[in-house]
């Protein structure tokens, strides 16, 4: 299995968001007040953001979605 | 190897001699319990040793498979001292490369260590000795760069090997019921810190993502939406712990939460963050009830865990302690945990609502599932074969 989301997080609010590899648009950071471009100088950055840089993009699993079927909060949804 | 590395990371903090040691498959899979290696790595290593470990689904897509665990010297009456590493961070120590980490001696001074990619580094840090756990966070990460890096510190009451010391997991306590803090402090250790690039294999991850997701689904239909903290427990039910909640947050792979965010100095309700601190993670039950048991209003509870952490103080023994002399609110906190007083752990009865108190709780960690989850969502133990 291989992914193209990982974590967002700020320092000590503990505050999350997901950070997706996409075709259209590149890196996308979806926080929960809304979503953004996900590169610039966020704390996505840095080494921690290699992993993600290096991935290939979503290609939402050939159709079955497997982030959104295991994510554990639901807060992962496929949208047309 | 699946779902573990198979190594052991060993390091003597006197001669800074680091090593590795194989684990095999064999004795993963036969123990299928970190605890169980644990006590055998002690034998060879010493009862000093201060180990952390991981469990074999730690990190697996299994619900809530997030927690490693830290083992400290058991105490003079030979009780076991396990307290639970959870959030982020026992799944990040796991995809370090090693399942293991074994430290004996202790360092000449003030250090921390510095764990990644199959790498065990020990950093001397004078500075950071009698800093606040929240600053040797942000310091660690500032230094290496990365602030995915989890770090598990203590302030000055670990320094000074306090019994009633807890280790801080980045900015948050809760976990350490046992004095650990304290454990790090003997060793001379300012922190603990790791950063997980590595991966983990799974024999047959089809039917792994497969397993885990029913189990999910089964579980995530049976027990609907978490409202954080107040579904765990009552105490955080109270309408001034309400208004002041800003989000429920999970650990890896957890689908009904337990971590309640109160924001203390800045509107609760406002989503985005711009107080650099603007308030605290509540997962520490006892100490929440013991908080509203000697008169505190929520916000001054929270207040008091806060400066606990940062402390590298366990609330419960604080509040009691300030409870006890008479001192009341957030000032008379402040005062006991300026004194830094030897004192003795509270009564168990006092920490009923911990980690360590549920059912189960060393199988739990054993395998690397949160107790306070499963405990929850009914102890049906997965096999091996997810």
């Amino acid at each position: 299995m291989s992914s193209s989301i990982i974590l967002h997080i700020e320092d000590k609010a503990n505050y999350f968001g997901l950070v997706l590899k996409t075709k259209s648009e590149g890196l996308v950071l979806g926080r929960p007040e809304g979503s953004a471009p996900g590169q610039a100088g966020t704390p996505s950055g840095g080494p921690g953001a290699k992993p993600i840089l290096l991935r290939e993009p979503c290609d939402l699993c050939g159709g079955e979605t497997k982030c959104a079927k295991i994510c554990p909060s639901g807060c992962i949804t496929v949208v047309d | 190897m699946d779902l573990a590395n198979g190594r052991v990371g060993v390091i003597d903090l006197g001669s800074r001699e680091v090593s590795e040691q194989e684990l095999s498959e064999e004795v993963i899979v036969k123990e299928f319990s970190c605890v169980k290696v644990a006590e055998t790595l002690v034998s060879e290593h010493g009862n000093d040793s201060l180990i952390l470990g991981t469990g074999l689904l730690t990190g697996s897509l299994v619900p809530a498979a997030c927690a490693g665990m830290v083992r400290g010297r058991p105490g003079e009456d030979g009780t076991q001292r396990i307290s639970p590493l959870l959030g982020f961070a026992g799944t990040e120590l796991k995809l370090t490369g090693f399942d293991f980490i074994v430290i004996k001696g202790s360092a000449s001074e003030p250090s921390y260590l510095w764990i990644r990619d199959g790498i065990i580094e020990l950093v001397a840090s004078p500075g950071l000795r009698g800093a606040d756990a929240w600053a040797r966070t942000d310091k660690i990460r500032a230094d290496q760069g990365d602030r995915r890096i989890q770090v598990i510190s203590t302030g000055a009451w670990g320094d000074a090997k306090n019994p009633c010391s807890q280790y801080v997991v980045n900015y948050w306590g809760g976990e350490d019921k046992h004095g650990l803090g304290s454990d790090l402090g003997a060793k001379n250790l300012v922190a603990i810190a790791f950063r997980g690039m590595g991966e983990l294999s799974v024999a047959d991850s089809d039917t792994h993502f497969v397993n885990a997701s029913r189990v999910l689904k089964e579980h995530r239909a049976r027990l609907g939406e978490s409202k954080g903290l107040e579904s765990y427990s009552a105490v955080a039910g109270r309408e001034d712990f309400r208004s002041l909640l800003h989000r429920n947050l999970a650990c890896f792979a957890c689908p009904f939460p337990c971590r309640s965010y109160l924001k203390l100095f800045e509107d609760p309700k406002q989503m985005a963050h711009e107080h650099k601190e603007p308030g605290y993670l509540h997962y520490d039950v006892p100490a929440l009830a013991k908080a509203f048991s000697i008169g505190l209003s929520a916000r001054e509870a929270t207040e008091a865990m806060m400066l606990c952490a940062r402390e590298g103080a366990e609330p419960v023994a604080v509040l009691s302690n300030a409870h006890s002399h008479g001192m009341g609110g957030v000032d008379g906190i402040r005062k006991v945990l300026v004194d830094s007083p030897r004192m003795s752990h509270p009564a168990s009865s006092e920490y009923i609502g911990s980690f360590q108190q549920e059912s189960a709780f060393l199988e739990c960690i054993g395998r690397g599932l949160c107790p306070r989850y499963w405990a929850k969502a009914g102890l049906q133990l997965p096999s091996p074969d997810l």
